[in-house]
């Protein structure tokens, strides 16, 4: 029993940060058509942000809450700073590019995030261990076990994504962003100043990315510069699955591939490696069966 | 009186083609200018040149005597153009309330969002039963309500309107028109663009005949209507 309350466990917050990754992916397409490959490595590059920030908080002597505040600011400061700049001086101008190249360019922005932080992070081709700055062990409730940390990660990262809707459905600048996403020429000619609200979005949604960092360092305990490529072919396949577009797609395609993820680890523990594989092949046939995801956009709606 | 919009030998560019070909008019302020033209003609063009969504390649456009050259498109908006676009251009994934306020994006304080919204409602009263509906999924004479509403929630001294009769039936193409009066009764400055030749000129003060990018014609209304060799000329196809 207790077993499977931690695959349970385990698998909510897996589906989780791919979730808060793939939004990122849905957000970007729907308001640009651009699939920005880089977005992984923006979250990778967010994660060591907050190892820094919260090395030298704890440094300093600050207690735990403000160690905790530093890593978490500073991981979603970067990766929006990062994802607005990528915006900015990249896919802005190359708009009107082909869109393979538009694809091909985030990819190689990606593989330079990559490298970087390998080659000028202190011993950076080796896993980092992130410190464990949240309450350790955890309760026992109704016989399943249930740890902190989990538990708090996965409120938080729920949180966020209440705040992304919010932000989304309810403010002046989710109005601007729904507007350009669906019709970027008429959202200009009620005012809408373009050029400032893409890179917001690419803020918005990097930050996401950045926080989904944080939490993947605080629960698993290390970070390492390659994180970030995995996450984002997950997070793509996540967003894909669930309707490229739709943000509560992109959730439960995060979910959905977590929890395959969590069934194959959970009933056949000598094939646990494999995963990523069976993952990956039930994703190819969702994919075959409904080529516009779960929750499409209907036909009329996409014109 | 000066000009609201003065468009000073205008030539505007599509795939290195002249569409618009040393372009020179003037909106006189408080009336109904109207551009008269066949497809093809340059109409669109001349809208998204003074818009700047594609900016001339040579000439010049100014508003109320400040000069739009090199300026983005929303602040063009910004300085009271307003704008309903052909095709009526409704965000359809949002809620007809959400179209409106994008009309008024430009403004910050609630209260006079709400103050036009009222406004807004007292023109179009269906609108304000339909406030939270999808705005996709309402019916194409409602749709342009919401498209000329949520250009009324600009506030617009100038209001810039292009084909309203396109695709609509010709009960609404007339009741369009008749909307088109009233908003131009209350002060605002309106420059309409259309194929529609004798509905036009009945509500127009002025009107320019565009043809192959170059203005071919200008007068009063009434010059336009009695002019036998341009009605035989340019409107022979359509009337």
């Amino acid at each position: 029993m207790s077993a499977i309350g931690q695959y349970v466990l385990n698998g909510l917050m897996q589906g989780t940060i791919y979730g808060l990754v793939a939004m990122g992916f849905t957000i970007f397409f729907g308001v640009m058509n651009v699939i920005k490959f880089s977005h992984g490595d923006v979250m990778t590059f967010g994660a060591f942000g907050a190892l820094v920030a919260a090395t030298a908080a704890a440094a300093a002597g600050l207690p735990t809450g403000v160690q905790i505040l530093a890593a978490v600011s500073t991981a979603v400061g970067l990766a929006a700073l990062l994802g607005a700049g990528i915006s900015r001086l990249l896919i802005l101008p190359l708009r009107s590019a082909p869109p393979l190249n538009l694809l091909l360019m985030t990819m190689m922005v990606g593989t330079v995030i990559r490298e970087a932080i390998r080659l000028f992070f202190p011993n950076g081709t080796n896993s980092q261990r992130f410190p464990a700055l949240l309450p350790p062990g955890g309760a026992t409730v109704g016989g399943v076990f249930v740890r902190y940390d989990g538990l708090i990660l996965i409120v938080a990262g729920l949180l966020i994504i209440a705040v992304v809707h919010h932000i989304i459905n309810r403010t002046r600048f989710g109005l601007a962003m729904r507007a350009v996403a669906e019709d970027q020429e008429t959202a200009r000619t009620m005012g809408v100043n373009f050029f400032r609200v893409v890179p917001l979005t690419f803020a918005l949604g990097s930050a996401t990315a950045g926080f989904a960092g944080v939490i993947s360092g605080l629960y698993y305990s290390e970070i390492n510069y390659g994180m970030g490529l995995l996450i984002a072919v997950i997070g793509f396949s996540a967003a894909i699955v669930g309707g490229l577009g739709n943000l509560w797609g992109a959730i439960l395609g995060g979910y959905l591939f977590a929890g395959l993820q969590t069934v194959v680890v959970a009933t056949l523990p000598t094939f646990s490696e494999y995963k990523n594989v069976v993952a990956f092949v039930a994703v190819i046939a969702l994919i075959t069966w409904r080529p516009t995801g779960l929750l499409a956009e209907r036909a009329s709606e996409r014109v | 009186m000066t000009a609201r919009l003065t468009i000073d030998g205008v030539f505007t560019t599509y795939d290195r083609v002249d569409v618009l070909d040393d372009i020179t008019l003037e909106v006189a302020p408080g009336r109904i200018t109207c551009i008269l033209g066949s497809n093809g003609a340059g109409k669109t063009t001349l809208i998204r040149s003074i818009l700047r969504l594609t900016p001339p390649r040579r000439g010049s456009i100014s508003f109320d005597g400040r000069k739009l050259d090199g300026m983005q498109t929303h602040d063009v908006v910004s300085l009271g153009i307003g704008c309903i676009p052909e095709g009526r251009r409704i965000f359809s994934k949002m809620t007809v309330e959400e179209n409106l306020r994008l009309g008024a994006y430009r403004v910050s304080s609630e209260r006079e969002i709400r103050r036009r919204l009222d406004g807004v409602h007292a023109v179009f009263p269906r609108l304000a039963e339909r406030a939270r509906q999808l705005a996709g999924t309402m019916s194409g004479g409602e749709q342009a309500m919401v498209s000329i509403g949520r250009g009324l929630m600009t506030d617009p001294k100038l209001l810039v309107i292009d084909e309203p009769s396109l695709g609509l039936s010709p009960l609404f193409v007339q009741e369009n028109f008749n909307v088109i009066a009233r908003i131009n009764a209350t002060g605002v400055t309106v420059l309409l663009v259309e194929q529609n030749v004798n509905q036009t000129l009945a509500i127009a003060h002025h009107g320019y005949v565009l043809s192959g990018g170059r203005i071919v014609a200008q007068g009063t209304s009434a010059t336009l209507r009695d002019d036998p060799e341009l009605q035989r000329a340019y409107f022979g196809a359509v009337h």
